[in-house]
C-alpha cells in the first residue's frame, strides 16, 4: 500500500504545473472562457513539455507511462482549466488507435499525436444512453462518410477526426478523417459550454478505416479514457475548492472573514466531499488499469462522481463567491462552463450509475 | 380559502378596456431569449411604451394618483399584468429597478416635496432609475457601504465606486445608498440619494460577467461598475433624512427579498421544455416517452408550481392587508433553488445540447434554455443570496436572535 504519488509522477506534476505558471496566467484562462485566446500559440506550448506522449507506448514515440502517471498529468491540467485537444488527441484518439488501429496506422499516426503535429478530435458527445447510440450519426457509403453531429469538443485545431460510422449493412466501424476533406464541415457553438462544434460530413473521402474495430475494444478505449477525464474534473475541483479557501479567508463582511459562518463552511465542506469522493475512486480506478483488475465499475463509478461533483462543485462555488464568482477574470466561470461541457461528454452521471447496475447485475 | 381568480363584471370591464388599449399600444412581441441583446431601437419602444403607460397611471397601477401612480386596487393590477403577460411585457416593460424600489422607499421616507418632486418623473415612465446597493467590499453586508456623502453647502459631495449596477442603455437616476456620516456607528450612519446620472465625475463602465438573467425583457443583461468621483448632488435629493438611511434600507430590502415580483407571471420555460422533450426524439425514442424524463420533467413542474403558489400567497396576503415576516424570504429562496435543480434536471435530460444558444440548427427552446443553464447560477446573488434569505427567514421565525425581527415598513 503506498498511497503518495511516486517521483516520476511528482516530475510530470510540475511539468504541468510549471506550464499553466509560464504560459497560462489567470488573464489567458479568461480568455478561453469569452472566446479570445489564441489556440494555436496555446498549442505549442503544451506539445512544448512532452506530455502528449504520457499513454502512448514508447515504441510509437511516447513515453509510455502508466494510467496513473497520466491521470497526475490530467488532474493538473484541470486545475487550469486548460481547455484544448489535449484529451482527444493524447487519450481518446490515441486510446482508440492503439485498440483498434493496424500496426501500420499506429506508426503512422501515434508519433504524431506524442509530438503534437497531429491534433485528433473524436465525434463522439453526450453519452447518455447506449454506446451503440455512438454510431447512429455517421454512415459510410462507397462515396465517403455522411452526418452530423452536436457539441464535438476541439474541432477548431484538430487535424484529424475520428468518426464512428455505421456502413450500410448495418456495420459499425471507426474512420480517420483529415479535417481539411473536401465534404466536411465544422460549425462552431456558442454557449454555456467550451469550445464545441457541428461537424457535418458530406461523402467525405477518408484517410483510413480503423480496422482492429470491435465494439468491446472500441468500449475498453473509451471507458479507459473516462477514467482520464475524472482525473481532469478532479483536477478542476480542487482547484475551485482553493479558490473558495482563499475567498472564504480574505473576504470580509460583517467585520469578519467569511469563512467563519457556518452557512459558507458547509458550502466549502460539500465541496471537499465532491472532491475527494471523486478523487479517490479515480485514483483507484487508475491503479486497477494499470494493474490489469477488473475496473469497470470503478471507472464508472468514478465517472458518475467526477461528472456530479465538479457541477456540483462549481455550483457551490459559486455560492461561497456569490457576485464574484461571476466576474469572468476571477477565474471561476471557466470552471463552471468547463464543468457543464463535461457533465455529459463521454456519460453522463445517470449513464454511468445504469452501467454499474449492469455490471454488478443489479 | 378560495384560490380561484375570479372577477366581477367590472373588472371583467376594465380588462376590456385593457385589452383594447394594447391592441392600439403595445409594441410587437419580441421573444429575446437573451434580454442582454435588447437593441438600443428595442429598448427605445419599450420606453415610450413605458410612457403611454405612464400617462394612463398604469406603469405604477398601485401607486397614488396624486404622484402619477393608477391608484388601483390590486386586483385590476393583476388583470393589468396579465394581459401585459400576454404581449411577454412586464410592469415596467424595461429594467427599473431603482424606480420599483426606490419609489416605494421615497413614498414612504421621502418629504412631501421630494414625493412631488420625484415620484410623477418615475412612475409616469419619463425617467428610468437603477438601483446602486453593492461595493466590491460591500455585498451581502450592505450596512458596511463605503461610499461616501459629505454635505458641503446645499449639497453632498460623493466618492465611491458601485458594482454590478443597472443595464445597458442607460439611465437618468440612480438610488444610491451612501455612507452620510462616515465616522459614524454602524446602520446609523448611512443615507438614500437620487442621483441625476447626467451630473460631472460619474463613470459606467460594463462588467464582463458570465451573464445577468432578467425575465421576458423587464431587465437587462448587462450590470455596470459605477464610479462617483466628486459628484455634486443637492442635498434636496437625499430620502429618509441624513443617518437614517438603515431604516429607507429596510423598506427597499423588505421589497426586494421576495415582494418583488407578481402573482400572475407563470414560468414559460417549463413549458417550453415539455414541449422539446414531447417533439425531439433520443435514440429513436420521443425524450417525453422516457420513465425517467417523465420523472424529471414532473419535478421541474412541481417547483414551478410551488414557487408560483408561495408568491401568489404573498400577493394575496399583501393584498388583504395581512402582515408578512419570513414569507417573501422564503419565496424568493425557494425561486433561487429551484433554479438550480431545473437547470441540472434540464442538463440531465438534454445533454450538451442544453449549453448551446446557436440559433441553427435551432437550439433547443430557442436558445431560452441555455440562457436558463447560466442565469440559473447568476440569480442566486442578487437581491441578497440565498445565505441572506435564510438568516432572514431565522430572524423572523424568532430563532435567528434572542428577539424577533420585525419586516421592514411598507406604508
Amino acid at each position: 500500500m503506498d498511497l503518495l504519488l511516486n517521483e516520476q509522477q511528482l516530475m510530470l506534476q510540475s511539468t504541468v504545473q510549471d506550464l499553466l505558471k509560464r504560459d497560462f496566467t489567470k488573464e489567458r484562462l479568461a480568455e478561453f472562457d469569452s472566446g479570445k485566446a489564441d489556440l494555436k500559440d496555446q498549442w505549442d506550448s503544451v506539445c512544448s513539455t512532452g506530455i502528449l506522449g504520457s499513454l502512448i507506448p514508447e515504441k510509437y514515440g511516447g513515453i509510455g507511462g502508466s494510467f496513473s502517471d497520466t491521470g497526475v498529468v490530467f488532474q493538473e491540467l484541470g486545475k487550469g482549466p486548460l481547455p484544448g485537444p489535449h484529451f482527444t488527441s493524447s487519450v481518446l484518439a490515441a486510446n482508440l488507435i492503439i485498440q483498434c488501429g493496424t500496426e501500420s496506422q499506429k506508426q503512422n499516426y501515434l508519433p504524431r499525436i506524442a509530438d503534437g503535429k497531429f491534433i485528433f478530435s473524436v465525434a463522439i458527445s453526450n453519452l447518455n444512453q447506449s454506446v451503440n447510440t455512438i454510431f447512429e450519426d455517421f454512415r459510410l457509403a462507397q462515396n465517403g462518410v455522411s452526418g452530423v453531429r452536436l457539441n464535438i469538443p476541439e474541432l477548431r485545431l484538430a487535424t484529424h477526426v475520428i468518426v464512428p460510422f455505421t456502413s450500410e449493412p448495418g456495420i459499425q466501424g471507426l474512420a480517420v478523417i483529415p479535417t481539411n476533406t473536401y465534404g466536411l464541415s465544422i460549425r462552431p457553438l456558442t454557449g454555456m459550454s467550451t469550445e464545441q462544434y457541428e461537424l457535418k460530413t458530406e461523402n467525405a473521402e477518408i484517410e483510413e478505416i480503423l480496422t482492429g474495430f470491435k465494439l468491446s475494444a472500441f468500449s475498453s478505449a473509451l471507458i479507459q479514457s473516462t477514467a482520464l477525464l475524472c482525473s481532469f474534473q478532479v483536477g478542476g475541483l480542487e482547484r475551485v475548492l482553493e479558490m473558495c479557501l482563499t475567498y472564504s479567508k480574505t473576504r470580509h463582511q460583517f467585520g469578519q472573514p467569511i469563512g467563519r459562518f457556518q452557512r459558507v463552511q458547509d458550502h466549502i465542506i460539500d465541496i471537499v466531499n465532491y472532491l475527494d469522493s471523486a478523487k479517490w475512486t479515480t485514483y483507484e480506478a487508475l491503479w486497477k488499469l494499470d494493474t490489469a483488475q477488473e475496473s469497470k465499475v470503478g471507472i464508472h463509478m468514478a465517472g458518475s462522481l467526477a461528472s456530479e461533483g465538479y457541477y456540483l462543485g462549481c455550483n457551490a462555488a459559486h455560492d461561497v463567491h456569490a457576485g464574484v464568482g461571476i466576474i469572468r477574470e476571477y477565474g471561476l466561470t471557466l470552471h463552471t462552463k468547463m464543468s457543464r461541457t463535461l457533465y455529459s461528454y463521454l456519460g453522463n452521471p445517470r449513464y454511468h450509475r445504469n452501467e454499474i447496475a449492469k455490471a454488478l447485475y443489479f | 380559502m378560495d384560490f380561484e381568480l375570479e372577477w366581477t363584471k367590472d373588472q371583467e370591464a376594465f380588462r376590456k378596456e385593457v385589452r383594447m388599449w394594447l391592441q392600439d399600444n403595445a409594441p410587437t412581441i419580441f421573444e429575446h431569449p437573451d434580454p442582454a441583446n435588447l437593441t438600443e431601437e428595442e429598448y427605445l419602444l419599450q420606453r415610450s411604451f413605458g410612457k403611454a403607460l405612464g400617462s394612463k397611471g398604469w406603469l405604477y397601477p398601485t401607486m397614488p394618483i396624486e404622484y402619477g401612480g393608477g391608484g388601483l386596487p390590486m386586483d385590476l393590477a393583476m388583470i393589468l399584468e396579465e394581459e401585459l403577460d400576454l404581449y411577454n411585457l412586464a410592469l415596467p416593460p424595461y429594467y427599473d429597478t431603482g424606480g420599483k424600489l426606490g419609489s416605494m422607499a421615497i413614498l414612504v421616507w421621502g418629504e412631501h416635496q421630494q414625493k412631488s418632486y420625484f415620484l410623477p418623473k418615475i412612475l409616469s415612465g419619463e425617467i428610468r432609475t437603477w438601483q446602486l446597493l453593492t461595493e466590491p467590499e460591500s455585498g451581502s453586508d450592505l450596512a458596511s457601504v463605503k461610499t461616501t456623502a459629505i454635505l458641503d453647502g446645499d449639497e453632498y459631495v460623493v466618492n465611491g465606486t458601485k458594482i454590478y449596477v443597472g443595464s445597458n442603455h442607460g439611465a437618468e437616476y440612480s438610488w444610491t445608498i451612501v455612507v452620510t456620516d462616515p465616522g459614524g456607528e454602524r446602520h446609523k450612519n448611512l443615507g438614500w440619494l437620487m442621483i441625476p446620472m447626467n451630473l460631472p465625475g460619474i463613470t459606467v463602465e460594463p462588467m464582463d460577467l458570465l451573464f445577468v438573467g432578467g425575465e421576458r425583457g423587464a431587465a437587462s443583461g448587462i450590470k455596470n461598475t459605477v464610479f462617483f468621483d466628486d459628484v455634486r448632488v443637492p442635498a434636496f435629493n437625499l430620502i429618509g433624512g441624513e443617518n437614517n438611511g438603515w431604516k429607507v434600507a429596510s423598506t427597499h430590502l423588505e421589497i426586494e427579498h421576495g415582494l418583488l415580483r407578481s402573482a400572475v407571471r407563470g414560468d414559460p420555460l417549463t413549458e417550453r421544455i415539455v414541449e422539446y422533450a414531447r417533439e425531439n426524439k433520443n435514440g429513436g425514442h420521443f425524450y417525453i416517452e422516457d420513465p425517467y424524463v417523465k420523472e424529471r420533467l414532473v419535478d421541474f413542474f412541481i417547483d414551478t408550481e410551488v414557487t408560483r403558489l408561495l408568491h401568489f400567497r404573498n400577493y394575496a396576503w399583501r393584498s388583504q392587508g395581512k402582515q408578512l415576516t419570513y414569507e417573501g424570504a422564503q419565496a424568493y429562496l425557494f425561486q433561487k433553488r429551484s433554479q438550480l435543480t431545473r437547470a441540472r434536471a434540464v442538463l440531465d435530460i438534454f445533454g450538451s445540447q442544453a449549453l448551446i444558444a446557436d440559433p441553427d440548427p435551432e437550439a433547443i427552446g430557442g436558445g431560452h434554455i441555455e440562457i436558463h443553464q447560466r442565469s440559473s447560477i447568476v440569480d442566486q446573488h442578487p437581491g441578497g443570496t440565498a445565505e441572506i434569505q435564510r438568516v432572514i427567514i431565522a430572524r423572523r421565525l424568532g430563532i435567528g436572535r434572542s428577539e424577533r425581527e420585525e419586516p421592514g415598513k411598507l406604508n
